[in-house]
C-alpha cells in the first residue's frame, strides 16, 4: 500500500493494516462447533416460524423507528387478514428488559457503570446478575428468547418460565454453551486458567463444549466442574451442609426428580433392549440412577447385554462419579462387543480419559489417544486427543519430547484449545 | 466424487410353488455409499445443499465459516459480532442455495452473501450512530489481538477511523488491504466496476492517511518502530 517516498500517514496506515490483518486468528474448533449449534437453532427456529434473528439490535433505543415498524406491521397484518389469509398463530411478545448498574455499548457489550456488577431484569421475571468485573455481551434478545455470552467472570441466572410460551435462554460461557430450561444457576469461566464451573440450584440445564464429550445434562443440586488444561470433567452433588452457595428452597423439591425408594427400584426389572434409556437418564442428569440400576441388574450382566449407547452412558455416569474402574470396564465392553461401531472409537478416546485419572495410567492413556488418532484422524475428539497426548508426553518424558507432538498439533489445529501450550512446547529447547 | 454406484447383487429367493425349490435371481440394487464429506468438491457440496442432504450443512459450515468469520472480524473489528454475522450469512446461504446456478462457484456465492451482509451491517451501524446522536464506541475484540495495552489501543483507534468511512469505501479497503484480495476480486464480490473500486480505494486510503497524520498517537506509530 505504501511505496517509498509516500507520506508518513500512508506508511503508518500500511503498518496498521498489517497489524489488524495479523490480529485475527481462525476460530477454534470449539468456537466453530458452538457456531454450528447456534446456526442449527436459527434454522430450526426459522422452520417453526419463529423469529430467530439473534443479532442484537438496540431496538429499545430506537423509539421512533420502533413505532414506525409497529405501525407498519399492524397495517400489514390488517391487509393480510382482510385479504382472507389465515392469521398466523400468535407469537409470544418480544422480551423487554432493563439494565441496572451498566449499559449496552456497541456490539452488545455490557459496560459496568459502577462496581456492583450489572443486573438484567426481564419483564417476565427472569434475572441475569453479572458479578463485578465480569466481561459479557448481550448477543440477542427477541421474541424467541435471549442469548448472552460470558467471556470472563461469574454470573447468576434465575430463569422464570414465560406465561405466554416457550422462550429459549442460552448462555455462552467461554467455549461452552449452556441451554437453560427454567432454572436458577451460577456459572463462571476463568479465561486465564480455562476452568468452567456451573452450580445448578434448581431446574435443568444442558452444557455443550470441549471435554464434556457431548451434551451434559445437569439436574437440581449438581455442580459441574470442567478443567480444560487437565481435561477433567466432574459432576458432584454437594451435601446440603456443603452448600452450593445458596439454600435449596421449596422450588428445589418441586423441580427435583422423584427419588425412587428401594422397593420401587426393585419392582422394575432391568432391561437391555437397546432403547437408549440410560442415554436419556444421562441427558436428564440421573447419574446415580444409572449406576444403581446397573448394579441391581448385576454389573457383569450389564456389561454383556447392554447396548453400546447404554454402555457409553454407563461409562459417562461412572466417570462423572469418579468410579473409574466401572467406567473402564464399560468402555472396554463397548469396544469388545461393538468393535465396528463409531461408539467404539469414542470409547477409545474416553478410555484415555479414564486412564489419565490415575498417575500410573498416563502411559496407557497416551496409547489410547494414539489408538483413537490412528483410527479416527479427523474424528470428533481428534484435536482433544492430540492435545492430551502432547500434555501427557510432556509429563512423562519432558517438554522436548512433547515438541514434535506440539508441532503436529499446531499444524493440524492452529486455533485449537491446546494451541497456546503447543506454541510453548514448540519453542522448548 | 460419485456418491452412488450401482452394483449387481445376487439374492436367494425362496419359492413356494408346488414343490419347495430355491431359485437364484439376479437383481440390480442401487447401493448408496455415504459420502466422505471432507472429500466432496465444492460443486458436489453445493448440489448436496440443494438436495437437502443433512451432512451438507455441517460440511459447508466447517469448510467456509472460518474464512467468513475472519473476514467479518477484520471488517468489523469484533470477533463476537463476526460470529453472529456468519450465522446469519450461512442461514441465508442455506435458504437460497437453490438459486445457485453454478455449483462450482459455491465459495464465491458464500463470500458474496457475506460481503453484502457486511455492507448492510456497516450501514446499520452508521444509521444507529446517526439516530443515537453519538458515534458508536468501537470495542475491538479480535481473537488474536496483541496482549499489550498500547497495541490494543492502536487497533481500537484504527477501527474508529474505519468507522468514519462510508461503508462501501471501508469494505473496499478491508477487502483489498486486510483480506489481500485483488482489485478484480473486490470488484466481482462487491458487484462494482473496476474503476469504481479503484476510486473507492484511493478515496479510503487518502482519507485514512490524512486522519492518521492528524492523530499524533497513530502517526507516531511508525516512529516507535511499529507493532511487534
Amino acid at each position: 500500500m505504501a511505496a517509498p517516498g509516500e507520506t508518513r500517514g500512508r506508511r503508518a496506515l500500511a503498518a496498521l493494516a498489517d497489524m489488524a490483518r495479523g490480529s485475527v486468528r481462525p476460530p477454534t474448533p470449539a468456537a466453530l462447533d458452538s457456531g454450528l449449534r447456534a446456526l442449527r437453532s436459527r434454522i430450526d427456529a426459522q422452520h417453526t416460524g419463529r423469529r430467530s434473528r439473534a443479532a442484537w439490535r438496540p431496538i429499545l433505543r430506537w423509539s421512533a423507528a420502533t413505532s414506525a415498524l409497529v405501525a407498519t406491521a399492524a397495517i400489514v397484518a390488517v391487509i393480510g387478514v382482510r385479504s382472507g389469509q389465515a392469521p398466523a398463530p400468535p407469537a409470544p411478545p418480544a422480551l423487554t428488559y432493563r439494565i441496572e448498574g451498566g449499559n449496552v455499548v456497541d456490539g452488545g457489550y455490557l459496560r459496568e457503570s459502577g462496581r456492583a456488577g450489572i443486573k438484567l431484569l426481564f419483564a417476565e421475571g427472569t434475572e441475569f446478575i453479572l458479578m463485578p468485573g465480569t466481561r459479557s455481551r448481550l448477543r440477542g434478545v427477541d421474541a424467541a428468547g435471549a442469548r448472552i455470552a460470558i467471556e470472563h467472570g461469574t454470573a447468576s441466572f434465575q430463569v422464570t418460565p414465560s406465561p405466554v410460551g416457550d422462550r429459549r435462554w442460552q448462555v455462552d460461557v467461554g467455549p461452552f454453551l449452556v441451554t437453560v430450561k427454567g432454572t436458577v444457576f451460577t456459572v463462571s469461566w476463568d479465561a486465564a486458567t480455562e476452568k468452567f464451573e456451573l452450580k445448578l440450584r434448581h431446574g435443568r440445564v444442558t452444557v455443550n463444549g470441549p471435554v464434556t464429550g457431548g451434551e451434559i445434562a445437569l439436574r437440581a443440586g449438581q455442580r459441574l466442574l470442567v478443567d480444560l488444561p487437565r481435561g477433567e470433567t466432574v459432576i458432584s452433588e454437594p451435601k446440603p451442609e456443603e452448600g452450593l452457595e445458596f439454600a435449596a428452597g421449596p422450588a428445589v423439591a418441586a423441580a427435583a426428580p422423584p427419588r425412587q425408594g428401594p422397593a420401587a427400584a426393585s419392582a422394575r426389572p432391568a432391561r437391555f433392549d437397546n432403547d437408549r434409556r440410560w442415554t436419556s437418564a444421562l441427558a436428564a442428569g440421573h447419574l446415580d440412577h444409572i449406576l444403581t440400576e446397573a448394579e441391581r441388574a448385576g454389573l457383569k450382566a450389564t456389561l454383556e447385554r447392554a447396548s453400546s449407547d447404554d454402555l457409553l452412558a454407563l461409562a459417562d455416569a461412572a466417570r462423572y462419579r469418579r468410579r473409574m474402574e466401572l467406567a473402564r470396564d464399560a468402555l472396554l465392553a463397548a469396544r469388545r462387543r461393538f468393535p465396528d461401531s463409531p461408539r467404539s472409537l469414542d470409547a477409545a478416546f474416553l478410555l484415555g480419559r479414564v486412564e489419565e485419572a490415575s498417575d500410573r495410567g498416563l502411559a496407557r492413556a497416551v496409547e489410547w489417544y494414539d489408538e483413537y488418532l490412528t483410527r479416527a484422524p479427523t474424528g470428533t475428539y481428534a484435536s482433544e486427543a492430540l492435545g492430551r497426548k502432547m500434555t501427557l508426553t510432556s509429563k512423562l518424558q519432558g517438554a522436548s519430547r512433547a515438541r514434535p507432538v506440539a508441532e503436529e498439533y499446531l499444524r493440524r489445529f492452529p486455533g485449537g484449545t491446546y494451541a497456546g501450550p503447543a506454541r510453548a512446547f514448540s519453542r522448548a529447547p | 466424487m460419485n456418491h452412488f454406484r450401482t452394483v449387481t447383487a445376487t439374492a436367494d429367493e425362496a419359492m413356494v410353488s408346488g414343490s419347495m425349490t430355491t431359485r437364484r435371481t439376479q437383481i440390480s440394487v442401487k447401493l448408496a455409499v455415504a459420502p466422505q464429506a471432507g472429500d466432496a468438491s465444492d460443486a458436489e457440496l453445493a448440489r448436496a445443499l440443494v438436495a437437502g442432504s443433512p451432512w451438507a450443512i455441517t460440511e459447508t459450515w466447517r469448510r467456509f465459516a472460518p474464512a467468513v468469520i475472519m473476514l467479518a472480524t477484520r471488517a468489523l473489528g469484533s470477533g463476537s459480532e463476526a460470529d453472529d454475522l456468519a450465522q446469519e450469512v450461512f442461514q441465508r446461504v442455506f435458504a437460497k442455495a437453490n438459486v445457485l446456478r453454478e455449483p462450482d462457484r459455491l465459495r464465491s456465492f458464500i463470500f458474496s452473501f457475506a460481503i453484502r451482509r457486511l455492507r448492510t451491517e456497516l450501514r446499520s451501524k452508521r444509521t444507529r450512530a446517526w439516530l443515537s446522536f453519538h458515534r458508536p464506541e468501537t470495542l475491538v475484540d479480535l481473537a488474536g489481538a496483541p496482549a499489550d495495552v498500547e497495541a490494543r489501543d492502536l487497533l481500537r483507534r484504527f477501527y474508529a477511523l474505519l468507522d468514519r468511512l462510508a461503508p462501501r469505501h471501508r469494505l473496499v479497503f478491508v477487502l483489498r488491504h486486510l483480506e489481500a484480495m485483488t482489485l478484480e476480486e473486490v470488484a466481482a464480490h462487491m458487484d462494482l466496476s473496476l474503476s469504481t473500486v479503484k476510486r473507492a480505494l484511493d478515496h479510503a486510503t487518502e482519507k485514512l492517511s490524512l486522519w492518521i497524520e492528524a492523530d499524533p498517537g497513530l502517526a507516531g506509530f511508525l516512529d516507535r518502530g511499529g507493532w511487534r
